[in-house]
């Protein structure tokens, strides 16, 4: 899937630490999120939403 | 995770001085077979101990993480089993008989290469 964790992350100002830390898990996980080497469970994918305040389908978009 | 970490790091401090006890009692006293065996498995304790902590380490890593722990387990599981089975083949026609001690040190390996690969891949 291609997402746009990278993208929302840096327009709210937050490290990929701060990330990490708003979703519980280590940074590596979301350095391979963002750079889409790691598709996210479904329970790590609405926390995702919910932290960015964006559905999933707004994040998130299978690939062609 | 850090209590997990001191819990690791205690493990290791008792199974090294359980380790130096055992060898010093076997060789100063004179313990019959039984009292040899329990002797020689005191630093197991330590061992033990470790074992917990990397179950609870692991416990609470992150879902990526798992699966790359998992992944790797895998590579030195799978990987330990070809090449001690080749290894014991080898022995038949003889090549020199290895210790089990051998076994944990190739695993360990194993599984070091293995989360090289799973961080590569991620």
């Amino acid at each position: 899937m291609e997402n746009r964790i990278g993208e929302l992350r840096r327009a709210q100002g937050l490290t990929q630490a701060d990330l990490a830390r708003a979703l519980d898990v280590s940074r590596q996980t979301v350095n391979a999120l963002e750079r889409g080497r790691y598709d996210p469970s479904l329970p790590l994918a609405f926390t995702i939403a919910r932290v960015f305040g964006l559905t999933i389908e707004e994040i998130f978009t299978p690939e062609d | 995770m850090r209590r997990m970490l001191i819990q690791f790091l205690a493990g290791f401090a008792a199974y090294v001085a359980l380790l130096f006890l055992s060898q010093h009692l076997l060789a100063a006293t004179d313990a019959g077979p039984a009292m040899q065996i329990v002797l020689t498995l005191l630093p197991m304790l330590g061992a033990l101990v470790i074992g917990a902590s990397i179950l609870g380490i692991i416990r609470r890593l992150d879902e990526l993480q798992r699966k790359i722990q998992i992944e790797a387990l895998a590579i030195a599981f799978a990987g330990t089993a070809l090449i001690t089975f080749s290894y014991g083949f080898l022995e038949g026609v003889g090549l020199p008989k290895l210790s089990m001690f051998a076994v944990w040190p190739l695993m360990a390996v194993l599984w070091v290469a293995g989360l090289v690969v799973g961080r590569v891949r991620h």
